[in-house]
């Protein structure tokens, strides 16, 4: 028996049967209320959801990146906010694994199993020039002094350990790693987001948070270094979300365009619904390619980056699209806050900004492709 | 207290259509899943394990991909697996299946009990249960929505169309239980790594006693001659007489012949 | 081995009472077989339910008369079963009804006669000898034509409430009664059986009877009527849109797309004329009947019984007689 793929199958039939029992039936009710009902952030805890991808020595499942995506993209079927959410958390994983000394490891990544662990980057004063920002940290005796204020962490005040950006020289940016238990953490302000609404999305306030050396990720001057390294695996992840979410729009879409009748005819029989249709179906699967690819690349030590610019890209742009494509085809039904149709277009439009714009993303893909010409 | 649970590997959905080329049901695309109610069957074993201690064992009879599903079970809690795997067992109908399981059973020695869900969701039949209770000669509750355990003995709570039966029932026994009996878990994510830990035997046809007209086709006393998708059944519309009193008799009395009204109302 | 050209039909009867699907197994084989209809009844002593089995026109009634056995367990009547054909001789057929207890013993039984068994029938045919049957797989998405050619008794369960039963006088029924069967008891089960009570649930999804309500019964009256038609039935109340703009009735008592979709035994319609959207939320139900003053309403095409008039009055009279 080849475990790896057992392994597999079984994670994904768990997560589907977990999917369609505990997450779908309450897509709607966690958009409106802006919360994990159902219990399910302490059901995604017991189910050891959060230790997914985290390495085996710590505790962890030790599933790869394909696999990870691929479970990511099961409950992005049901609910896009709680897709989110494990993303957040496992790009988090996935920076400590690369960048943290042993020492920050060992204390962290057990924790990582009951703990959601958050990566912040944005601060008011902008998100796309690091520089920019003013939190830093001071080199006092063994021990770094943290200040500042971070905003729009996505499972801000959720999460409960945070990976954040701050100067350590005026032209020099490291990550630290803090905890809300911390003396000086506070949280700030929630988001009030259009979409993806049951992911919380806020501020945290550091008053002269006290680390020991080990918590610095990486070295300092690693900022940007880890920074980049963080967005590349969440944008894989979130071409999984993404392509989650056109694969609901899809369920929508054909179960009433087969049940929907004009004149005694399905509307399925119709040119301009088959049209819009095959436009969703074609976008869900290249979107699958796109960001099964990135992960396989990410799974085999090769690099990633334009792939997964690409999936979170197309996708965030392709189901927007495609929602708007269900929501026409629904009409009345699909205009109205009762049904689901609208609130995957507000999900899918967040992707669009988060983790680095549509446009940049442009500018990231260009520039490697000519790189890659040079 | 040993317990072996039999399990299935059935499809995905049970939503399947008949391929008009072979015609055969398509099954294309269609995962396996274990057969939801061998999941509770699974899940009242640990509880009952949990309660009085023993071992777990988990028992299917297919080709080598259903080894999938007892690993399965085996990341879920059981403590090993078993699967009955040979080309010989192909094509066997429930007496044929339940024949080869109950000899398997029978080979692991000093079972106390034996739970199985009430019917696979594929085949509907749920006469596998009582099939290896007979081949093994004890005795049998099916259907079972409530069970506690003592250390040898089980009482077990379990309803008849309008009746319900309170039952304590001694070791070794065959049990099967409904959907209603508890809530299975979900496999749990970190377990699915660590279950390769445990073992999984598999047993061909030689490492049972068994007779081989008892196997497979051979041992199958059905013959399924065809398949279809069902005809969609119009319903009869029986108007009833325009006065209102007779007709409430008339359609009290096709009720009662129905069984959907008893004396009692 | 010598088969008796015999249909053999075991009668389930549940706490002395016969079970109904007896009747209409009984009338299903009459209609389909030319040899003698048998039906096995185990009953206690005193108990006379051969006479109510008769009425439905079987060619022999066998009665086992033994109050333990009546109150045997799967094991104990399978042992006394598998006596009864050592003694009587192998039927060509054998039947039982695809209930709890039909689907438990029937296996058994076949295990121990190493003979076929197909479960759940909802059809079933003879070509000669062979009883050609017609089982549900996959939830009933799938049909499956079954045989058992060179094993005997053919044994099948057959579902209930999918063959109607026919009173008809048999003038030729012979009824054997049998006292002295032998059968092995067995010791480790010890069984307390009671009647269940019907249950009244509020959660529409899951009650076993509905009695729901349209527009056309949108009044006090009404109302009031088909409440107490509710109680006697141990039923919960369904509505239509309409009646959600009364105080009493909300969403989680309407039938249909934007409400419920309900699967009761039983659903009493009154005043309800059919439209889809309600229509969708019902093709659970088992058994249903429609009361509306307009003959040609929508909801009695997808009914088994139906009465054109007063629907009001209709309910009146069902629950006065209940």
């Amino acid at each position: 028996m080849d475990q790896k793929q057992t392994s597999k199958e079984i994670l994904l039939r768990m997560v589907k049967s977990f999917t369609e029992n505990e997450v779908a039936p309450y897509d709607m009710e966690i958009d409106q209320t802006r919360s994990y009902v159902n219990d399910l952030l302490n059901k995604i805890k017991k189910y050891d959801f959060l230790s997914t991808m985290l390495p085996k020595e710590y505790g962890g499942a030790g599933f790869d990146g394909e696999t990870t995506a691929a479970m990511i993209n099961e409950i992005a079927r049901g609910n896009a906010s709680l897709a989110v959410t494990l993303e957040g958390h496992f790009k988090s994983i996935d920076q400590i694994v690369k960048y943290g000394n042993k020492s920050l490891q060992e204390e962290y990544l057990p924790q990582a199993k009951s703990r959601i662990i958050a990566f912040s980057m944005t601060e008011p004063s902008g998100g796309s020039n690091p520089l920019g920002i003013t939190s830093h940290a001071e080199h006092v005796g063994n021990k770094w002094i943290i200040n500042g204020d971070k905003i729009m962490i996505t499972n801000g005040g959720l999460a409960e350990i945070y990976c954040v950006l701050v100067k350590t020289a005026p032209k020099e940016l490291s990550f630290f790693v803090v905890d809300k238990d911390m003396e000086g953490f506070e949280f700030g302000k929630r988001e009030n987001f259009l979409g993806l609404t049951g992911a919380p999305v806020g501020e945290i306030v550091m008053n002269n948070i006290e680390v020991d050396e080990n918590h610095l990720l990486g070295k300092v001057g690693m900022g940007k270094e880890i920074g980049d390294s963080a967005h590349n695996d969440a944008r894989v992840l979130m071409g999984a979300v993404l392509t989650g979410i056109m694969e609901h729009e899809l369920n929508i879409v054909t179960d009433y365009a087969t049940h929907r009748k004009a004149l005694d005819t399905p509307i399925i029989q119709m040119q301009a619904i088959q049209r819009k249709i095959a436009d969703i179906a074609v976008a869900k699967e290249t979107t699958k390619l796109l960001y099964q690819k990135a992960a396989w690349l990410k799974d085999h030590g090769q690099d990633y980056e334009e792939e997964a610019a690409m999936a979170k890209a197309y996708g965030s742009r392709s189901a927007v699209k495609s929602g708007d494509n269900a929501l026409q085809i629904l009409g009345g039904y699909g205009y109205s806050l009762d049904y689901p149709v609208e609130h995957l277009i507000r999900d899918a439009r967040a992707m669009e900004i988060a983790e680095g714009t549509v446009e940049k993303m442009r500018t990231t893909i260009a520039l490697i492709e000519a790189k890659n010409r040079a | 207290m040993k317990i072996v649970v039999c399990i299935k590997q059935v499809p995905e959905t049970t939503n399947v259509k008949i391929n008009e080329q072979t015609k055969n049901i398509d099954r294309r695309g269609l995962g396996g899943v274990i057969n939801s109610y061998d999941l509770n069957a699974l899940q009242t074993a640990l509880e009952i394990r949990k309660k009085v201690g023993g071992e777990v064992i988990t028992l299917t009879m297919g080709p080598d991909d259903f080894a999938v599903s007892l690993q399965e079970t085996l990341a879920l809690g059981a403590d090993k697996g078993v699967l009955l795997s040979d080309r010989a067992f192909a094509g066997a109908d429930t007496l044929a299946t339940g024949y080869v399981l109950g000899e398997a059973i029978e080979k692991m020695s000093d079972v106390d009990l034996v739970l199985v869900g009430q019917q696979s969701v594929d085949a509907d039949t749920g006469q596998v249960g009582p099939i290896i209770a007979e081949l093994l000669q004890v005795s049998q509750v099916t259907y079972a929505e409530k069970i506690e355990a003592r250390s040898n003995e089980l009482l077990i709570n379990r309803k008849l169309d309008n009746v319900e039966q309170n039952i304590t029932a001694k070791l070794p026994l065959l049990v099967t239980v409904t959907d209603k009996i508890n809530q299975p878990q979900y496999t749990n994510i970190v377990e699915i790594a660590k279950s390769f830990d445990k073992p999984i035997t598999t047993w061909h046809a030689r490492d049972l006693n068994l007779e081989d007209s008892r196997v497979g086709q051979a041992g199958s006393p059905t013959i399924v001659r065809s398949i279809s998708e069902p005809v969609e059944v119009t319903k009869i519309n029986t108007r009833l007489s325009d006065d209102p009193v007779t007709a409430a008799k008339e359609l009290v009395l096709a009720l009662k012949q129905k069984n959907i009204l008893t004396e009692e109302a | 081995m010598t088969v008796l050209k015999e249909n053999w039909i075991f009668a389930e009867n549940d706490l002395q009472k016969n079970n109904p699907v007896t009747y209409q197994l009984i009338t299903k084989m009459k209609q389909i077989s030319h040899d003698p209809v048998v039906v096995i009844l185990i009953e206690e002593i005193d108990a006379k339910l051969e006479n109510e089995l008769s009425e439905y026109g079987p060619d022999k009634i066998i009665t086992i008369k033994d109050n333990d056995l009546a109150d045997g367990d799967d094991l104990e009547i399978t042992n006394a079963l598998a006596n009864l054909i050592d003694q009587k001789g192998t039927p060509n057929t054998l039947i039982f009804p695809a209930t709890v207890v039909g689907r438990s013993i029937a296996p058994r039984l076949q295990a121990r006669l190493r003979t076929g068994l197909t479960a759940d029938c909802l059809d079933l045919k003879f070509e000669d000898d062979l009883l050609v049957q017609t089982k549900p797989s996959y939830g009933d998405n799938i049909m499956c034509e079954i045989v058992i050619p060179n094993h005997r008794p053919q044994m099948v369960t057959a579902r209930p409430n999918v063959f109607s039963s026919e009173k008809k006088i048999n003038p030729n029924l012979k009824i054997e009664s049998i006292s002295d069967l032998q059968w092995k008891k067995d010791d480790q089960l010890v069984i307390e059986s009671h009647v269940l009570p019907v249950k009244t649930t509020k959660d529409i999804k899951q009650a076993k009877r509905v009695v729901a309500l349209g527009r056309g019964s949108k009044t006090e009256p009404a109302i009031n009527v088909a409440n107490d038609l509710k109680n006697k039935l141990h039923a919960t109340i369904g509505v239509t849109r309409p009646l959600t703009d009364l105080d009493e009735f909300n969403i989680d008592d309407q039938i249909g797309q934007s409400g419920q979709t309900i699967a009761p035994d039983l659903l009493v319609n009154l005043g309800i004329s059919g439209a889809v959207q309600y229509t969708s939320g019902i093709s659970n139900a088992k058994i249903i009947v429609s009361a509306n003053t307009d003959a040609n309403a929508q909801i009695f095409k997808y009914s088994d019984y139906f009465f054109v008039g007063n629907a009001t009055e209709f309910a009146k009279a069902l629950e006065a007689i209940l």
